[in-house]
């Protein structure tokens, strides 16, 4: 066979999307050479997605368009190759793992592959077993897919392209539907893969930590354009442009910053990970530090200042929940929760956050115990009366866009409660403004990107001007920015006095937007404190599978100079350098 | 069919799916020739015997009739007063046991009664009859069997896809059920209009999620090769072993004398 040492070859390649305007990719020249391993990142709509589905010739064989240039993969045109064809020469793993799950069981959805291209039966089997063993999912043969978790889903699916035995392994956003645990064993299934090393991996992914690490090289699109092509660490230290393509920079490589633009270290010694962060600090602390007292004081007090002031939001005595007779979801809590707090509900999957936060607006009623919320007793009331006081708007924007425009959508939670002509269109119109929706009044909803959709869901609970608001993940699946601007809403809207409650699994927006973080653990609260005390508790957390933010784990690290004080933001580290105290000897 | 399949080693489950669905055919064949309910009651005890021995869960099928116990009796009641005499060949039959109004008209037929309790017989015998076939075939051996029966492949395909994602699709429902409640819907509206407009919030985004799952799905298939050929490898050989042809000749020895009962001898009439 002939040996072609470019993997992937892209030259000149433009895509316009049918009935579209602007195209989705423009002139892109990329060679990805084999046996490396290649993120491409970017900001959502940046033509990520676009791209890998070029890579098989999903665009155009199945959607149309027009594109131009020459996609050629492993030496084979992708312009005159079927998709079908192309599965043995590249794999692809698609965003959401519960569509590219075929079979019932495990081995049959495995098997599904090989058996389209008419491998015989004995060989399937042995690929099946090695794909599956690939993937960490050795044993699984006869369980039911239905009933696998996320993670072990989406690794289904990587071992159903893996079982072509393909030279090229293309994922796209793997991680993005998954909760941490699941994300983490993508990313060892990945490093196994990885030692292997004939396969090619392209990843398109948000950044994180982890990638970092492990890529060989990084690309970025910004809006259907190659802008960028290099090592990560010269992306990751260069906050300026990882500002312009909208990626988040690593928390630690931002004090790293600081120092550099003050001429302290050079480009090179900008940490990207806690332990150079922390030999850095311990470096120029001498040197540079300013740091005495701890200015950390002041949040604390203001936490304890709202706790004695304000009247109670939501109220939740022995509560006990049973989906199935015998087996407690939640075993007897007991929580308060006052009035214009900020909460965060986190804890691993299944520990009972939503099965809690259900309990809020009175979708769940608890078999034992009781809930009150803003004064009503759940039990007595109707979600759809409680709608009209607690706003919760879910992960999936998706579940609960139905109208054509974005005004109508906004109007339904009005018109079900009750309100009439001017009154509705009032507080629309004042909810389009406060979202900054107002540009797409009368667009379709799903005309609009995830991000935007997201807005919408949001939108749509915030006409009721609820008095507390509910929010499930409220950022997966968006990028950097859509997070942030999401996130400056919901500042926004607790700075007003609505009480916020917030399930994540971003430890990162926890620690910067919460004021009480409350930890769920096998239906019952681990920790309840401040985003300080929780994540400075790291080992009980770790047991929980939770992973405190970059910047509590450095301050982990620093105990001994910050005094067991945990920081969460990179200004806090920075402020060491900076007061006008008298310096502190090591 | 409520019941799903369930892994097992009997010999039902081991048997060879062409001669499963052949015995289903006799069983479908034998209930139908017969009018006599003691021949249905005959049937129902076997299927009985098969449903014990495949050790499927007879709560599961009472739970499934359950519902159903209120049609049931209606079907006894209507047949017993609508068939006329004229309908039974035996005089036992044609016995008239009262009138429901006055001056001789509709009239409880003893042959309607006996006929209705046929039917409800029947409809047992069918209903479990299905559920051990159901729940001792995997889908694979059924869409063997499609194959071996020339069903075009896009239609095996399509069949056994939707079955996959029914559990998929009931936890769309659900979620969505829930974030539509969260903004007020009621699900319960009163009257026709109420409760169709209730419906919409959850049938349309139920309907663009599918759409949208179908077109990742389609995407996840040709990834994986499908399309290439028209056919596909079978997983399991499958090849007639000594107990299906005992199944075979027990199925077609019960079919003829059946047949033999009730066209020679026309015993089983009413």
């Amino acid at each position: 066979m002939e040996r072609h040492e470019n993997a992937i070859e892209l030259n000149q390649v433009s895509y316009s999307y049918p009935n579209s305007v602007e195209p989705s990719l423009k002139n892109v020249t990329l060679v990805v050479e084999k046996g490396k391993f290649v993120v491409l990142m970017g900001s959502s709509g940046a033509g990520k997605t676009t791209l890998s589905l070029c890579l098989n010739g999903l665009i155009p064989q199945l959607l149309e368009g027009k594109l131009t240039g020459q996609v050629s993969v492993a030496g084979k045109d992708v312009g005159k190759t079927s998709v079908q064809s192309m599965s043995k020469v590249l794999g692809l793993v698609l965003q959401d793992p519960e569509t590219q799950i075929i079979g019932r069981i495990v081995e049959e959805d495995t098997a599904f592959g090989p058996r389209n291209v008419l491998i015989p039966l004995n060989k399937i089997k042995q690929r099946v077993n090695l794909a599956l063993e690939k993937v960490r999912l050795k044993g699984y043969q006869q369980r039911l897919t239905e009933a696998l978790s996320g993670g072990e889903k989406q690794r289904l699916a990587i071992a159903g392209v893996l079982v072509m035995e393909p030279d090229i392994l293309v994922l796209d956003e793997p991680t993005s539907e998954l909760d941490p645990l699941g994300r983490l064993e993508i990313y060892e299934t990945l490093d196994d893969l990885r030692r292997e090393k004939d396969l090619t991996i392209l990843l398109v992914d948000h950044s994180s930590e982890e990638v970092i690490k492990k890529a060989d090289e990084v690309v970025v699109l910004n809006e259907g354009e190659v802008v960028w092509k290099g090592v990560p660490s010269d992306l990751f230290r260069n906050i300026l442009l990882l500002r312009k393509f909208g990626i988040k920079p690593i928390p630690v490589s931002l004090i790293g910053w600081h120092f550099f633009e003050k001429g302290w270290i050079s480009f090179a010694e900008i940490p990207l990970d806690t332990s150079s962060a922390e030999d850095l600090i311990r470096r120029l602390l001498p040197e540079f530090g300013r740091w005495h007292e701890q200015p950390h004081g002041q949040i604390k007090n203001r936490l304890q200042q709202q706790r004695s002031k304000k009247s109670v939001a939501v109220q939740v005595s022995h509560l006990i929940y049973e989906y199935n007779p015998g087996e407690p979801a939640l075993r007897g809590m007991n929580m308060t929760i006052e009035e214009g707090q900020f909460v965060a509900l986190i804890g691993q999957n299944g520990a009972g956050k939503t099965t809690l936060a259900k309990h809020f607006n009175g979708l769940l009623k608890p078999t034992c115990g009781e809930v009150i919320v803003e004064g009503m007793n759940t039990l007595h009331y109707d979600t759809s009366d409680l709608s009209k006081t607690i706003g919760y708007v879910f992960q999936n924007p998706d579940h609960q866009i139905f109208s054509a425009t974005v005004e109508k959508e906004l109007e339904f939670g009005l018109k079900n409660a009750n309100y009439k002509g001017k009154d509705i269109k009032d507080r629309v119109d004042e909810v389009l403004q406060y979202t900054g929706l107002e540009k797409f009044r009368s667009v379709h909803p799903f005309s609009l990107g995830k991000g935007e959709r997201q807005m919408i869901a949001v939108a749509s609970i915030l006409v009721l001007k609820p008095k507390l608001l509910i929010i499930d993940e409220p950022t997966t699946g968006s990028d950097w920015a859509g997070v942030q601007t999401m996130m400056a809403l919901i500042k926004k809207l607790h700075a007003a006095g609505t009480t916020i409650i917030m399930i994540t699994h971003d430890m990162d927006l926890v620690a910067q937007y919460a004021q009480r973080v409350i930890v769920l653990k096998d239906g019952d609260i681990l920790l309840d404190g401040t985003p300080q005390e929780v994540f400075s508790h790291d080992q009980m957390l770790l047991d929980s599978a939770i992973i405190p933010p970059q910047l509590c784990r450095l301050s982990v690290h620093l105990s001994d100079i910050l005094a067991h004080e945990t920081f969460i933001e990179a200004s806090e580290f920075t402020a060491m350098f900076e007061r006008g105290e008298k310096q502190e000897c090591l | 069919m409520s019941i799903e399949y369930l892994p097992g080693d009997t010999m039902l489950h081991r048997l060879d799916v062409r001669a499963k669905m052949f015995g289903f055919l006799v069983l479908l064949i034998l209930s139908f020739i017969f009018q006599a309910p003691i021949y249905q009651l005959l049937i129902v005890t076997f299927t009985g015997i098969l449903a014990c021995w495949t050790k499927i869960s007879l709560r599961k099928i009472r739970k499934m009739l359950a519902p159903l116990l209120p049609i049931i009796i209606m079907i006894t009641l209507i047949t017993g007063f609508t068939m006329t005499p004229d309908r039974f060949d035996q005089a036992t039959s044609q016995a008239i046991l009262f009138y429901i109004l006055p001056g001789d008209r509709l009239g409880a037929t003893v042959g309607g009664l006996l006929m209705g309790a046929t039917f409800t017989l029947r409809l047992f015998s069918m209903m479990i009859a299905s559920s051990v076939l159901t729940s001792t075939t995997s889908m694979d051996d059924f869409t063997q069997f499609f194959q071996i029966m020339k069903v075009p492949v896009e239609m095996t395909m399509m069949l056994t896809t939707a079955i996959r994602f029914i559990p998929t699709l009931d936890k769309k429902r659900r979620l969505i059920v829930e974030a539509q409640r969260a903004r007020g819907v009621k699900f319960n509206e009163k009257g026709m209009i109420g409760a169709l407009q209730s419906h919409l919030p959850l049938m349309i985004p139920m309907f663009i999620n599918s759409i949208l799952m179908a077109n990742s799905l389609s995407m996840a298939m040709l990834n994986r090769g499908y399309g290439l050929t028209r056919t596909s490898t079978s997983m399991r050989d499958i090849r007639f072993s000594l107990k299906d042809y005992y199944a075979l000749s027990f199925s077609i020895l019960l079919l003829t004398s059946a047949l033999f009962v009730r066209f020679r001898l026309h015993i089983g009439l009413l």
